[in-house]
């Protein structure tokens, strides 16, 4: 007979069964249309209730009898060295985070009952919620960064596809494309965190990690700090903090109640409590401290200061949430955690209230804005700066998307140009496609029929002599004789011009930068 | 001079941009305003061909209501002779084409067959693709088609037996081959790709086909050239510079040109939401963007190394500005209107935004008062301009001007012609992938340019064999496949489709694509209209003596028997047509009138807790009085009180609902304080929305202290101070008053047999989370609540001096008689009154009786409306519909608080009696009108002009939305996102979506309003002769107007090309329930009328 926190793996889980449910129906056609509605809304939020009610019941355990912070399930898999367990961490962060996640997810799950009623994605929205609730449960109550990187990628996953969930709309998949794009940051270097952990401390439970000995060795600084950099970087990405907080205000295409759980409440706070996890790195990281200090720090001023100029409702709430999120990660910096904790719950709160009102807003509105302070207003080159959201936007595209768009293009013309006619299959096949070809080729035949051969000569030496007189033709026809047009001379232009080319390619920052990463890659 | 032109032309943008007024604002309104001086038809045609929007259901839609019944045969028969009448349409229905059988047994079809086939079952032209899968996939050879109905197939299969096939293998195919035989088609079935590699006797089989006198590669240079040159042509007529080049590098520069636009147009017009605007605001918005243009920096990284320089050298002047840019881009001085209005279309929902606050200067007297729709064009002219030269660049070094590239393109003409092509046409896959590398690639080199004359070689080789879809002479994809669906829902065979001649094939084919998109359209509208039209006219015409009230006594001797108890005179809504319907079966002896909610009093009004005046008015006019609402002396103390609550209420709110998205470090403190009363708020209203819904409203009026605070309203001025919109009047002189009452109560022919009590019943709707919270509201009130004009009114009604001035016009009101204002939510039921305590002593048990009679109504009229409400209960018992209805109203995550006017159909302008005990399913505006009281039409006269405009402007809003919800429409509500306290956007850079959400038209049923009037046709000729405005609305058949003689079951139409016709429709006994209950329970669909026995056939 397993104790009750042991389990704790159903509260992730159940959502995970309502989204394969929902989906299976979908594809099996049970619960198509307007009539399955009400089917996939009740698995949903029964799925969630009782993920609450589970979760709720270990709490009450938990602050009764007390029980065990962390639980190991099982095991996933083992790799020599490598191995990750099916754990959860039930201390008091890992309780109430997950409590929150349970607690808003299952309201605005309730809340879209009525108000996606209709809607054509009905069913995939639902089965949407579940799987980012899943993925949310995942991740504060995961015993270690394997697991925890599971709902990390879901949650990415199901947010990518409901802001494209008005897919008909070229901005709503090109913003949802930007989004899963900047996430690819995070997620790599979650991996490489996962990878620098087992290689350094041998353990991704976060128990073990915060109890190793590396941090209270003097020689560990340098891994620590990487271990520590990596895991935060992730954090700011998935928190959109500067530079990465673009796509974030972009990301508000999909219908209210998912703009409200994914940017307003839950996934935004991902980050911050990823760092409030590596809470014993941060005390012993003055680096640490200092980035998150410094980047937490700009971002609120970025989000307070863009959240001034913006005039739609979803536009200012989500600039003001970076902004508090920002000010939460200069808390940790700080090392406040208990108190970044609590407001973390707190502003998850009532963003979601505050998202889910968010229509209503205009008639909430006794009196306009308060303007900004004076000093603030005369400042026009801030003002500027504020209308572009300072540039972040466009200086992404710049660095990370354009270069990412040419990088597939060289790829495509690489492998059009070099692989196919190496392999074979060539897509320049030497065949007759348009009539004006046929035309043309048609005034040749005459002509090669008649021209393209030597005398023929007879015997050994004949015949010899004869496959030499036909190679020195061909050579003469073919490198010399056409010079101006497809003969020697435009071959060699063509050579000299195809080294421009490459040289061209090269001189481009993306291969430089290629070219520097495969260099750090040797050299480590 | 071309300065002045631009400048006189702006005004009239207003005709083709939308109209809408900012959100609070909402007014229905025609959404084709502009267009109405045409025809219905050719309004829009013409809207279809600006914007692309489509001005009819889609044909599948009509279809459906063919096979479910609300179309029937006859109604696309007549509505098909309809369209013939009209000589334009050159239809011709009844000209055979051909004929099938000898001479004893034949059969003889005409136009009107193939015109009822192609109606009722698509006949698409197909793809060689689509036609491979239908062959392949769906066995099209060996079976018939799906849609075909069983004595078609019949037909076919016996009279093919004749002739020795049985199979339906065989017949189909022998069907298929005939067809092709006659037509003279051969189908290959190649596969497109095999294009790409012709074989030598195909391609010379090819060749020979085709003329080339010239040569294939200049045939393709000639046909280059002249696509350019009308593409060209177009700029400045349907075209921008930023259409030409999406059309020809695919690449649109709206993408780059929309978010930093409306970004900066937002927070110009931004009425409140912001925080931080331009400090330079009062000098224009041109001036704003160029001064932020200047300190940004975004050329950099957009790759506008021109940017810095180009703004250094614009005009100051936003005019001088547009005619430089349209200089610079080439194009010529004839077509700059035209041009101008193309660049206001890119982005209609915000040019149009732009374009009312240019009209409506000092609106709310926001800043900036200067809104100037030049200031808009000449930022999005310098815009485009910039992007689109770096387009230009990057794609061929050259300047965004039409000459250059029109010069460069003549030079390149196979460049032009494969990019044509491959952004324009519908060029398959294989040849795609063949001609994008080439754009992708820059070619611009001359080494390069074989591949582009290869590549135009190919496409124009695709062009002309037989997979391309060739607009001339018959092909299989067109003609063939149309054929072969149209024979066999015809029931022919093959044997029969060989006796027909190729060139009688030929009309054939002439005659399916006779039918434009539009034409059918029009067929298919005019037919679902006559369906709903033959069941109404049915309904009246039953109902012809039986209704109520229909004789007031115009004669002097009054008997008290045929006084009602009550009168209640609504709103001509066509919600309250079930309420007012609920309320007469419960109490026959109560009468019920309708009438526009302004109730004839427009006037500025300022409520005991408003900070300033509203308009209460239609939309059309500026009223000149005020009337302000004042707390009682006793109770100014308590007034007080609640005042400061109310403001401490609001500054507290205030605090953290802006707070926590506006401020920085106090921000956190206010999250911090406010998170546990979220968590309890959103816990409560998501759990439990009608219960929190009431304690909150509890707990909201506990803590406003307006408990038992009693008011007043001044409605009385002293003397006349001839006032104006600016200078206006606190309140009417009694003549005013009495003009006002005696004008309305004429309106509504209640003008003798008053009642004890009379109620007017103003509206309004109340809900959560609603953007689109004014289109519930009192559209003649300009989308406000309507009940301060029917307070006002009562008040009026009630003042001897008043009462006295009218015994002077000849309306006598009893002593006995007292007018009582009220206001029906027509979201939760709910009714509030007015000034009950001045209510006669005598009157409180009428009144207790009515409003017994009331709640019994909410309860009957809340089931009626569960029914087509799709998350209600079905067949819900009184208190679960009444729990229901007002559960939804308080329920912040409904996106259907209610329905609003969807499904609305036709008004009746007449007395209570012709649609008294009948029932309407909600879908009627009900204007009271009594022919009796009115003998020289001059009543109905400022009816029809009052009230028209009003039913033609909710209808066609509604009308608009739902036949093209994407472009007439603002799409569905779940994506909305508010901007600047003034639109909706779809997530946080579209344009900004005007017109009605999808959650409020889904039910709706686009046709024009069926206006019946109840009058004799001469009078309404005359009128109609004397009023433009009518002439224009129902000329143009914006609304369909019939005529019901007050004294006979006669009913006639009118139509504006030949006048009156009278009617001779169906007659049917209508069904009898005793109960409207009884008719709806179970249904959830549309319903056609029913009488109801209990409450037209009472004894009094």
């Amino acid at each position: 007979m397993s104790t009750l926190e042991e389990l704790i793996w159903l509260v992730p889980l159940l959502p995970l069964l309502s989204t394969l449910w929902i989906g299976a129906g979908f594809l099996a056609g049970w619960n198509r249309g307007e009539a399955g509605e009400n089917e996939s809304s009740k698995v949903a939020i029964i799925t969630s209730l009782l993920s609450l009610l589970l979760i709720v019941a270990i709490d009450i355990k938990a602050l009764i009898y007390g029980i065990d912070e962390t639980i190991i399930v099982g095991n996933w898999f083992n790799s020599g060295m490598f191995s990750i367990n099916l754990s959860f961490t039930l201390d008091t962060l890992g309780l109430l985070m997950t409590t929150l996640v349970a607690t808003i997810t299952l309201l605005t799950i309730r809340f879209s009952v009525n108000y996606l009623h209709r809607e054509a994605g009905y069913q995939r929205f639902f089965m949407l919620l579940s799987m980012f609730s899943f993925a949310m449960l995942l991740i504060v109550s995961a015993g270690n960064i394997g697991i925890l990187f599971v709902g990390w990628e879901v949650a990415g996953v199901s947010s990518y596809l409901l802001i494209a969930y008005n897919y008909n709309r070229n901005n709503a998949t090109k913003n949802a494309t930007q989004a899963i794009v900047t996430n690819r940051v995070g997620d790599a270097s979650l991996l490489a965190a996962i990878f620098f952990s087992t290689l350094w401390l041998g353990t991704l439970e976060w128990s073990e990690m915060a109890a190793s000995e590396l941090l209270v060795s003097e020689s560990g600084g340098m891994q620590l700090g990487l271990i520590s950099f990596t895991l935060i970087l992730a954090a700011f990405v998935k928190s959109a903090q500067i530079p990465f907080s673009p796509w974030i205000t972009r990301a508000l295409e999909g219908p209210t109640p998912s703009s409200s759980i994914f940017y307003g409440s839950l996934m935004i706070h991902a980050g911050v409590y990823l760092v409030l996890r590596l809470e014993p790195f941060i005390e012993n990281s003055v680096t640490a401290s200092w980035a998150l200090l410094t980047i937490g720090g700009i971002t609120a001023i970025y989000g307070y200061l863009s959240a001034l100029v913006q005039t739609d409702i979803k536009s200012t709430l989500i600039f003001s949430t970076i902004s508090q999120v920002g000010v939460m990660f200069v808390g940790c910096g700080l090392g406040w955690f208990e108190a970044v904790t609590i407001y973390l719950i707190l502003h998850a709160i009532w963003r979601s209230w505050q998202f889910l009102n968010a229509p209503a807003h205009m008639h909430s509105m006794s009196q306009p804005t308060a303007p900004a302070p004076i000093w603030l207003q005369r400042m026009q080159r801030l003002y500027a700066a504020a209308m572009q959201r300072f540039w972040l936007d466009q200086l992404t595209q710049w660095l990370l998307l354009r270069p990412t768009q040419r990088l597939s293009k060289d790829i495509h013309a690489f492998d059009s140009n070099v692989v196919r006619p190496i392999i074979g299959s060539s897509n320049e096949i030497n065949v007759v496609s348009s009539l004006a070809e046929w035309e043309e080729k048609s005034a040749i035949c005459d002509l090669e029929s008649t021209s393209n051969s030597v005398p023929l000569g007879s015997g050994m030496f004949g015949s010899i002599l004869q496959q030499i007189a036909t190679l020195f033709k061909w050579i003469e026809e073919h490198l010399i004789l056409k010079g101006g047009g497809d003969g020697m001379v435009s071959a060699i232009k063509g050579m000299e011009s195809f080294i421009n080319k490459v040289e061209q390619q090269l001189s481009m920052p993306r291969y430089l930068l290629l070219m520097i990463m495969a260099t750090f890659v040797v050299i480590l | 001079m071309s300065r002045q032109l631009i400048l006189d032309a702006i005004p009239h943008f207003e005709h083709f941009l939308p109209g809408q007024a900012p959100i609070k604002d909402f007014v229905h309104h025609n959404t084709l305003h502009g267009y109405q001086h045409l025809n219905f038809p050719d309004a829009l045609k013409a809207s279809q061909e600006r914007t692309g929007a489509r001005g009819y259901e889609l044909d599948e839609r009509y279809r459906d209501y063919f096979k479910s019944g609300r179309i029937n045969l006859s109604d696309l028969n007549s509505s098909l002779e309809q369209c013939n009448s009209d000589k334009e349409s050159q239809l011709n229905i009844d000209e055979p084409i051909f004929q099938i059988g000898s001479n004893s047994g034949s059969k003889e079809f005409t136009r009107r067959d193939i015109y009822l086939q192609a109606l009722i079952n698509p006949l698409p032209a197909i793809t060689a693709c689509q036609l491979s899968w239908e062959i392949e996939e769906k066995n099209c050879l060996d079976n018939f088609q799906e849609d075909i109905s069983p004595e078609a197939r019949e037909n076919i299969l016996k009279s093919s037996t004749l002739h020795g096939k049985e199979a339906e293998k065989d017949v189909v195919k022998d069907l298929w081959s005939a067809i092709l035989e006659q037509l003279e088609l051969h189908h290959l079935a190649i596969h497109p790709e095999s294009l790409l590699d012709l074989s030598a006797e195909e391609a010379s089989r090819f060749s020979n086909s085709i003329s080339n006198e010239l040569g294939q590669h200049s045939q393709v240079r000639q046909e280059s050239t002249q696509l350019f040159n009308k593409l060209v042509e177009r700029v400045g007529k349907d075209l921008t510079l930023r259409g030409l080049i999406d059309k020809i590098s695919g690449r649109d520069i709206l993408n780059n040109i929309r978010p930093l636009l409306i970004h900066q147009i937002a927070n110009y017009l931004d009425e409140g939401m912001s925080a931080w605007h331009s400090n330079q605001q009062q000098d224009g918005f041109y001036q704003v963007w160029r001064q932020s243009a200047t300190l940004d920096s975004s050329w950099i990284f957009d790759d506008l190394p021109e940017w810095q320089d180009e703004l250094e050298i614009l005009p100051d002047d936003a005019l001088d500005t547009i005619i430089v840019e349209l200089k610079r881009i080439g194009i010529d001085e004839s077509r700059w209107v035209k041009y101008l209005e193309e660049i206001a279309l890119e982005i209609p929902g915000w040019s149009g935004m732009f374009l009312w606050r240019h009209l409506n200067p000092g609106y709310k007297n926001l800043t900036p008062t200067r809104v100037e729709m030049v200031d808009y064009l000449a930022v999005h002219l310098v815009m485009e301009r910039l992007f689109a030269q770096r387009v230009c660049r990057e794609e061929w070094q050259l300047e965004a001007n039409l000459d250059v590239l029109r010069w460069y393109f003549h030079r390149r003409s196979s460049e032009f012609y494969v990019r044509y092509h491959l952004f324009n046409g519908k060029l398959p896959e294989y040849l795609v992938t063949h001609a994008k590398p080439l754009t992708d690639g820059g070619l611009l080199s001359p080494e390069d340019y074989p591949k582009w004359k290869e590549q135009a070689d190919i496409i124009w080789t695709w062009k002309q064999s037989d997979n391309s879809d060739q607009d001339s002479g018959f092909s299989i994809y067109r003609s063939g496949w149309k054929l072969f669906r149209l024979f066999q829902h015809l029931g022919l065979n093959g044997s029969n489709v060989r006796t027909i001649t190729s060139e009688q094939l030929r009309s054939v084919c002439i005659t399916i694509a006779n039918l434009s998109e539009e034409q059918r359209g029009l067929i298919w509208l005019q037919a679902y209209e006559r369906n709903y039209r033959e069941h109404f006219f049915n309904a009246v015409a039953n109902n012809h003596q039986r209704g109520l009230w229909a004789d007031r006594g115009v004669s002097t001797e009054e008997s008290t028997s045929t006084i009602p108890v009550a009168q209640l005179v609504f709103c001509m809504d066509d919600r309250e047509e079930g309420f007012r319907r609920h309320l007469e079966e419960i109490n026959p002896k109560i009468e019920t009138l309708g009438g526009a909610a302004h109730f004839g009093v427009p006037h500025f009004w300022q409520g005991v807790d408003d900070k300033e005046a509203t308009a209460l008015t239609p939309v059309v006019l500026v009223p000149s009085h005020e009337i302000r609402e004042n707390e009682q002396p006793q109770c100014s103390l308590a007034q007080e009180n609640h005042l400061k609550r109310v403001s401490l209420k609001e500054r507290v709110l205030t605090w953290f609902n802006q707070g926590t998205r506006r401020n920085f470090i106090l921000a956190t403190v206010q999250i911090t304080i406010g998170a546990p009363v979220a968590l309890a708020l959103l816990g409560c209203k998501i759990v439990s929305p009608l219960r929190s819904g009431n304690n909150l409203k509890k707990l909201n009026s506990w803590l406003s202290g307006n408990n038992g605070i009693v008011t007043s309203i001044d409605i009385t001025a002293e003397k006349s101070t001839n006032p104006t919109p600016e200078n206006r009047q606190l309140g009417f002189t009694t003549e005013e008053q009495a003009d006002r009452v005696e004008s309305f109560l004429q309106n509504l022919g209640l003008v003798s047999n008053f009642s004890p009590l009379v109620v007017i019943v103003g509206h309004g709707s109340i809900s959560q989370n609603n953007p689109h919270l004014a289109a519930y509201d009192c559209g003649a009130c300009s989308g406000r609540h309507s009940g301060p004009n029917a307070r006002l009114f009562a008040a009026m009604a009630n003042r001897s001096a008043v009462r006295a001035e009218l015994v002077n016009r000849g309306i006598t009101i009893p002593e006995s008689c007292w007018f009582l204002g009220s206001e029906h939510n027509t979201c939760d039921e709910s009714i509030i009154w007015y000034d009950l305590d001045k209510l006669p002593t005598g009157l409180k048990s009428n009144l207790q009786q009515l409003q017994q009679d009331l709640r019994d109504t909410q309860s009957r009229h809340a089931q009626e409306r569960c029914r087509r409400l799709a998350s209600a209960p079905k067949k819900p018992t009184l208190k679960q519909a009444l729990n229901h209805i007002q559960g939804r109203a308080v329920d912040f995550s409904q996106a259907r608080p209610e329905l609003g006017h969807a499904t609305n159909a036709a008004a009746v302008i007449g007395r209570r009696s012709l649609s008294h005990g009948t029932f309407f399913d909600r879908r009627v505006f009900l204007i009271s009108y009594d022919y009796q009281t009115d003998p020289d039409g001059k009543i109905l006269e400022r009816l029809l002009l009052a009230n028209g405009p009003v039913g033609a402007g909710i209808s066609l809003e509604y009308y608009f939305s739902t036949v093209d919800n994407e472009n007439y429409g603002s799409g569905s509500k779940v994506t909305h996102n508010v901007s600047g306290l003034f639109g909706v956007m779809d997530g946080t850079n579209s344009d900004l979506r005007t017109g009605l959400p999808k959650q409020m038209i889904e039910i709706h049923e686009a046709m024009r309003l069926q206006v019946m009037v109840e009058a004799k046709i001469d009078m309404l000729t005359e009128i109609y002769m004397r009023q433009p405005p009518l002439q224009e609305l129902v000329g143009n058949g914006w609304l369909l107007l019939s005529a019901k003689d007050p004294e006979s079951e006669q009913i006639h139409i009118f139509d504006p090309t030949s006048g009156w016709v009278e009617w001779n429709g169906e007659r049917t006994p209508l069904p009898v329930v005793k109960q409207s209950v009884e008719w709806f329970s179970g249904k959830y669909e549309p319903l056609t009328s029913c009488r109801i026995e209990n409450s037209s056939e009472a004894k009094l």
